[in-house]
């Protein structure tokens, strides 16, 4: 049974069409990109599924579960984790950012911290514990985040930009944590914007152009398919 | 000056003004240290709910509901002070719960003009109720002194409650801020929506600091209605007392901190006496004026307050202890 | 029978004033997005001002409007500059502060330089009531009335046709596009609060007749203003008109069937019932709840 079920999401606001009609489904254990050009309704996308925004139709299955009903927290109970692309720590210490989501499913103390420590060792992130977030570099803080979403134990991922604003040797050392997560069992959902390191880490991937879901195929699949050169280079779309 | 050179010296004023009382003996020394202690706890209180973010202006409701439960109860019913106390507790939860639940949607702003419209509202029934309150004439505590009756003679008796109550209080505010409660509140305050994302409840976590607050103010209320045995709806629900002060004090000393509730009481409950005697005997609202412009030049200045300004000393990346700011610039 | 219609005027009369008060808040918390709490304090001073015109001068108080009202506005406009500026970017709680010591400093002043007598300005036409259809309507009620609604009505034909206005608007509707658009918000902060200022000054003049001046006297006026604000829904002249009669009729219709001292419990009933019920209010453009402020 498919991880996570999208049918035929569909949100609008106001005239616009933000998404229209997506449907799609991810296996546990993949790793799904999710690219498109500028506006094409991705971190939208995102929103709906993690329950920021509301569709006017559609179906969200999670493990089986429908989850569209469910408020943000709800969803993060129920296994679905995400990132934000403007990373914003708590004010607090790296190691209290990560207990704020164990706390919420474990309220003692003790437990936390050493989960907590136990994460940040995993992300290299240990040595930062004590740190306060908005002294570090953005590519510490996007790992901090992703450190966060971990600590939600989630069954699917949501990374939305996690790569955004970094240099290449910071990226070179941020793409295999995404790959060291995955080899834990965590399935992933990658919104992203550098071709390369997309394609270099999914195993499948969604293009999204205006709201629509054009292609939906492996990274080869996917750059050799005319509707999605057409998009990106602007061009209309109108067989696809 | 270090700053665990100013830690130490504030730890030796501390221990001056708790000791002030029995070094010297003064009726005068005796009131106003006991009249800190209670602004420390109701300072403490209040800032509970600021660890998320959640700045009341309607705490004056609970604490008048208490005191006018223990009074209540005592003068028109004959039951014990003692009994009052859980009872003014009981009532100030369930306004706490009445203000809470609608007002939990508002942001900042809106959330703080709403609770002074409750307590405004409640200042309202007391003097219109008169059957239950006595309006505007007030309770008064008839003087029966004795434990049972939570009444003396000298002023001893309450120097140590109040002492026990500001200590318990600011105790129950370090384990709430300690504890899973505390960091939700603190993630809340800090970015809310990133909290939700990640499994928190943060409107259940607002509402239970709420609670905790306005229980601990109602019990304080409840105690200093014996204290001062008047009883009526202008002091007791009197915004400038019970809900700007501990909001300025809290200011001053550092919101949403341990110690900044405490620093505050302690130097603006003196302060305030002095400006309210002398000032206001020389010319009626002039205090006011001083505290408004005390609280326009802080908010400015040092929106952390005091606390903020002792944090500043320390080198740099020190780890969260009792006294990290948090409220001052997060947004809700 | 009766009774209802004279009860329904007197409400939709004092509405009128409500409405006026209103819109000078609705636009400072449109445009500038800070919750003025020193909101019914202009409204103070703006009275004092009259009555000492008045008590020096012999001015008339509608006539001293002339002089008020552009005093007002340059108050508006320097509490924006020095108190609000400063702290535009601070959190919110900071400047929920920053206004509330605003509004207990002016009470106080008051208090000090003026005492805390109610005082009253006479005029010839204080009491002279007009009678249409067996329902007494006093004079200066009315002419508040007619002058809150005129003024209005400019108002908002000065937001939708003037280039000022719209620019006053779109800051409304998002800040950050107008400002991209090369709009000088900050310069229309300053136009803002100060026509806020004058509108809520113009309101407390027309008060003045039927209404005495005490340092408090503002004090129910910046809950009645949000209230009508959020009821009517924020950016939203025509809601804020609407909503303010509400409230005036509403009011008096409490005050004369249940109890005149629990009006604000009835106040403060509606504005809860509103934010739960309806956040964007009666008329909101539809992003109301995240400018109201709601989750």
């Amino acid at each position: 049974m498919a991880l996570l079920q999208v049918k035929n999401l569909t949100k609008r606001f106001g005239g616009l069409t933000a998404v229209k009609q997506v449907s799609f489904d991810i296996q546990p254990g993949e790793i799904v990109g999710l690219i498109g050009p500028n506006g094409a309704g991705k971190t939208t996308l995102f929103n709906l599924i993690s329950g920021i925004l509301n569709p006017e139709d559609g179906e969200i299955i999670l493990d089986g579960r429908p989850i569209k009903q469910l408020s943000p927290a709800r969803r993060s109970l129920a296994g679905l984790g995400r990132t934000f692309q403007i990373v914003r720590p708590f004010t607090m210490t790296v190691l209290e950012n990560v207990m704020v989501p164990l706390l919420a499913r474990d309220p003692h103390m003790g437990k936390a911290r050493e989960e907590g420590m136990q994460v940040l060792t995993l992300l290299r992130l240990d040595h930062l514990a004590d740190a306060q977030p908005d002294s570090l570099t953005l590519a510490y803080r996007k790992r901090i985040e992703v450190a966060r979403a971990l600590a939600t134990r989630p069954k699917l991922l949501m990374l939305d930009e996690v790569l955004a604003g970094l240099n290449p040797t910071e990226i070179s050392e941020n793409l295999p944590i995404i790959r060291q997560v995955h080899e834990r069992g965590v399935t992933i959902f990658i919104i992203e914007h550098l071709m390369d390191a997309l394609m270099a880490v999914s195993q499948r991937v969604l293009v999204m152009d205006q709201g629509v879901l054009i292609a939906n195929g492996s990274p080869q699949e996917v750059t050799s398919n005319e509707c999605v050169i057409k998009a990106y280079l602007g061009e209309e779309t109108p067989t696809c | 000056m270090s700053a665990n050179r100013w830690q130490l010296l504030g730890f030796i004023l501390l221990a001056a003004v708790v000791a002030a009382p029995v070094l010297v003996d003064s009726k005068f020394i005796l009131h106003m240290v006991t009249l800190i202690f209670f602004y420390v706890a109701m300072t403490s209180a209040w800032n509970i709910p600021v660890f998320g973010g959640k700045m009341s202006l309607g705490h004056a409701a609970f604490f008048g509901i208490g005191g006018y439960t223990g009074a209540i109860l005592y003068v028109k019913f004959g039951v014990s002070p003692w009994i009052g106390l859980v009872a003014g507790v009981a009532m100030s939860l369930l306004g706490g719960v009445i203000m809470t639940l609608p007002l939990l949607r508002l942001r900042g702003p809106f959330f703080t003009l709403a609770s002074i419209a409750f307590a405004e509202v409640l200042r309202m029934i007391a003097i219109d109720w008169r059957s239950l309150t006595n309006g505007s004439v007030g309770l008064n505590i008839p003087f029966k002194p004795g434990w049972a009756n939570l009444t003396f003679q000298s002023g001893l008796p309450f120097y140590f409650i109040s002492l026990i109550l500001a200590a318990a209080v600011v105790f129950v505010s370090y384990r709430l801020r300690h504890s899973a409660l505390g960091f939700h509140l603190r993630a809340s305050a800090s970015n809310d929506e990133a909290a939700q994302a990640l499994g928190v409840d943060t409107r259940r976590a607002h509402f239970i600091g709420l609670l905790w607050s306005s229980g601990l103010t109602g019990l304080i209320g409840v105690f200093y209605v014996f204290f001062i045995y008047v009883v009526e709806p202008n002091t007791m629900f009197s915004i400038p007392l019970f809900s700007l002060q501990p909001a300025l004090n809290g200011i001053i000393g550092g919101i949403g901190t341990i110690w900044g509730p405490v620093i505050g009481a302690v130097i603006m409950t003196p302060l305030g006496e002095y400006l309210r005697f002398y000032l206001g005997t020389i010319q009626q609202g002039l205090n006011f004026v001083v505290y408004g412009v005390v609280l326009i030049v802080t908010v400015n200045f040092i929106p952390g307050g005091i606390v903020s300004l002792l944090a500043r000393l320390k080198p740099s990346k020190g780890s969260n202890g009792p006294g990290s700011p948090s409220g001052a610039k997060e947004v809700r | 029978m009766e009774l209802i219609f004279q009860v329904l005027v007197s409400g939709l009369l004092i509405g009128g004033v409500y409405a006026l008060i209103s819109v000078g808040l609705n636009l400072i918390f449109g445009v500038v997005r800070i919750i003025n709490f020193a909101h019914g304090e202009v409204l103070m001073l703006a009275m004092y001002a009259t009555f000492w015109l008045n008590k020096f001068f012999g001015m008339d108080p509608y006539l001293s409007a002339l002089l008020v009202l552009p005093a007002m506005f340059f108050f508006g406009v320097l509490v924006q500059r020095v108190i609000v500026q400063p702290i535009q970017e601070a959190s919110s709680n900071m400047q929920i502060f920053a206004t509330v010591a605003l509004s207990l400093i002016l009470q106080n002043l008051a208090l000090i330089f003026w005492k805390g007598d109610f005082r009253t300005i006479q005029t010839s036409y204080a009491m002279s009531t007009l009678e249409v259809m067996n329902i007494i309507i006093s004079v200066p009620r009315l002419v508040a009335f007619l002058v809150a609604l005129v003024s209005i009505l400019s108002l908002f034909s000065f937001l939708k046709h003037t280039f000022v206005g719209k620019a006053l608007r779109a800051i409304v509707e998002d800040n950050t596009v107008a400002r991209l658009m090369g709009i000088k918000v900050e310069r229309l902060y300053l136009l803002a609060f100060g026509l806020g200022a004058a509108f809520t000054a113009l309101g407390g003049i027309l008060l003045i007749p039927f209404s005495s001046v005490y340092p408090t006297v503002g004090v129910p006026f910046t809950l009645i203003a949000f209230i009508v604000v959020v009821l009517g829904g924020l950016g939203s002249m025509s809601g804020t008109f609407m909503a303010g009669l509400f409230i005036g009729v509403v009011e008096t219709f409490g005050g004369t069937y249940v109890s005149p001292a629990l009006k604000e419990a009835l106040y403060f009933g509606i504005f809860i019932l509103v934010l739960l019920v309806r956040p964007q209010g009666l008329f909101g453009k539809g992003k109301g709840t995240e400018e109201i402020g709601l989750k």
